[in-house]
């Protein structure tokens, strides 16, 4: 058992089923509407590498991330969020156990989680988890309750049981049943900061909403910055093939592979009058001269 | 969270082939493009793999193959210790709050002083699930029927402790067996936790051990949840500071044995001599002292 101070920083090998990403979209820096993050399907986006030496093994940390030209092919500011998948529930009972009245827990109802979702609430599954709060009061403003989360140390399938407490008045604590559909787990902290000691060790309401979230890998957010040049085209203008034509005045740049980067009509711009030359003009030509092919002009 | 910054140039997924295929005369016999042309692409991303003759790349499928931008990126997992949390003995405040703040919330408000622990209470609320049949035998009557089967006898009271609690079939019927378990005895209705379990109807099952299982279809159902008195204290807990970062609390374990090196010829008598029970067996296992 460890005793010491440790931590560790390792390979994510989340499955994608794990993961959310959103990105957003501004064409320059200048935009100041809000921010709208639209999702993406990781399914479709993110694909995990394989280990060379066994394909059905995740290397683990590297990812790819296949951006849809069709969204992404536009020249601005994507950014993008990866991040550990939420699910959302409600806590169906706070209680404690029948046998340690002292470990608090709440419980959920596996029933009412989506059913591509119902494996992480097996016993053990949701350790390491963190738990979010919503609001219980409406029309606040912020539904989400901020800077409050739990991380939930243990779960395990419960069945409900009646104390009996005299008196008439009866409580209910959990006793673990693997068969039952109510899941009960212990969360941390549940307790109070040195600095507010008394503070109760709020966990949760019964009823009320909250957000799960796995904790498999730190969130990422990338900054994508879609531009039209960069060195290599720059060096087209420099270095690559370039044609001029004598007859019609079209200057042709080819990139590396000889193909009609950009090309612009050349002309001078003379005195209607005397003639006399005012300007040398080079203008970008927008619908290409195809009879400009370098390998064409260039095969006698 | 990660912050990754990246420039990526669109020239490079931009299509500048132009496919002989697409080329046409004009009216004056010259050769032009013609942009119309869906193998005509120069200028645009498209949206499908296409080849420099402008068809689309196809999969084993068949199917075409969506054109993308494609980053790789490195996601990690960091983890760290919380730490032990330590409860603390605190004084309470003596003169408690006799009336609940507006709207009060624990959570919002965190620690309120003199707040008594009924602010935090919440009222009861109704739980409903599913889970095995295993209940059902402790409501079952001493007597059998005549094909030897069990007999549940409706408000038979079958606890230990019939004075104050009640464990009894509330009601039977051909398709369940309705009963409820722990309910006071003064207040069968509102108390305990009610069970229906179908006769006909079953849960199938694979154990952790891959067995299949199966057993009644039972529902339970309650409305005795919430926080209240019997599970709700305040109390003050705190972390202490030399327990920073340390999960587990230290623990010393004896079983040490010091390895005096391959040179001492006694070295696996004396380990032997160690194992005194069979846990010792265990802590020796392939030879290697567990520390």
């Amino acid at each position: 058992m460890a005793t010491g101070n440790y931590g560790t920083i390792r390979p994510a090998d989340v499955s994608i089923n794990d993961v959310e990403i959103f990105y957003s979209y501004t064409p320059n820096r200048e935009l100041i509407t809000d921010v709208q993050l639209t999702p993406l399907d990781p399914a479709e986006v993110l694909i995990p590498a394989s280990n060379p030496n066994n394909t059905n093994e995740i290397f683990g940390g590297l990812y790819t991330l296949k951006l849809p030209t069709n969204v992404f092919g536009a020249k601005g500011f994507f950014n993008i969020i990866i991040r550990p998948r939420q699910i959302r529930t409600t806590i169906q009972d706070c209680s404690v156990l029948i046998d340690n009245q002292d470990v608090k827990g709440i419980v959920f109802n596996i029933n009412q989680i989506p059913l591509d979702l119902q494996n992480r609430f097996e016993n053990g599954n949701l350790v390491g988890y963190r738990v979010e709060y919503l609001k219980e009061e409406t029309g606040t403003g912020q539904d989400k309750i901020q800077n409050l989360f739990r991380i939930i140390t243990s779960n395990n399938r419960a069945l409900p049981v009646t104390q009996n407490q005299g008196n008439s008045n009866a409580s209910v604590a959990y006793t673990f049943n693997d068969n039952s559909t109510s899941v009960f787990c212990t969360v941390s902290p549940s307790s109070a900061p040195s600095i507010k000691p008394n503070a109760i060790p709020f966990i949760g309401n019964p009823q009320q909403e909250v957000i799960i979230t796995n904790t498999f890998f730190d969130p990422v957010m990338l900054e994508i910055e879609m531009v039209e040049f960069d060195d290599e085209t720059l060096a087209y203008a420099l270095f690559s093939n370039q044609t001029k034509s004598l007859e019609d005045g079209i200057y042709t740049i080819y990139n590396f592979g000889n193909q009609i980067y950009r090309q612009y009509n050349l002309y001078e711009v003379k005195d209607q009058f005397t003639g006399k030359p005012l300007f040398e003009v080079r203008e970008q030509k927008f619908t290409i001269d195809p009879t400009k092919d370098f390998d064409d002009i260039t095969d006698f | 969270m990660k912050y990754i910054r990246k420039k990526i140039n669109l020239e490079n997924f931009t299509i500048r082939s132009i496919p002989k295929s697409v080329l046409i005369k004009n009216s004056e016999g010259k050769t032009v493009i013609d942009e119309n042309n869906p193998k005509y692409y120069y200028g645009r991303i498209p949206e499908y793999k296409i080849d420099s003759e402008g068809n689309f790349k196809l999969n084993s499928f068949g199917q075409k193959i969506p054109n993308s931008i494609d980053v790789s990126l490195f996601i990690t997992q960091k983890l760290d210790d919380m730490g032990i949390f330590t409860d603390n003995p605190y004084t309470a405040k003596t003169d408690t709050l006799s009336t609940k703040p507006q709207g009060f919330n624990s959570f919002t408000y965190g620690r309120l002083a003199g707040a008594p622990v009924e602010f935090y209470y919440k009222d009861n609320i109704n739980i409903t699930g599913y889970t095995d049949d295993s209940l059902l035998s402790q409501v079952k009557s001493y007597r059998k029927d005549v094909s030897g089967d069990d007999i549940y006898v409706p408000n038979l009271n079958t606890s230990d402790d019939t004075t104050n609690i009640f464990n009894g079939v509330i009601s039977e019927d051909v398709e369940k067996t309705i009963y409820k378990i722990g309910a006071n005895v003064n207040d069968i209705n509102n108390t305990g936790i009610k069970y229906s379990t179908f006769k006909n109807k079953y849960t199938k099952k694979v154990d952790e051990f891959g067995k299949n299982t199966s057993y009644k279809t039972t529902i339970f159902e309650t409305g005795n949840g919430g926080w209240n008195e019997f599970n709700t204290s305040l109390s003050a807990t705190t972390k202490k500071e030399e327990y920073l970062g340390i999960v587990f609390k230290p623990e010393v374990d004896s079983a040490v044995f010091i390895n005096r090196g391959i040179a001492d010829i006694f070295e696996r008598h004396a380990l032997l001599s160690e194992i005194k029970t069979t846990n010792d067996i265990d802590t020796n296992r392939g030879g290697f002292i567990r520390i």
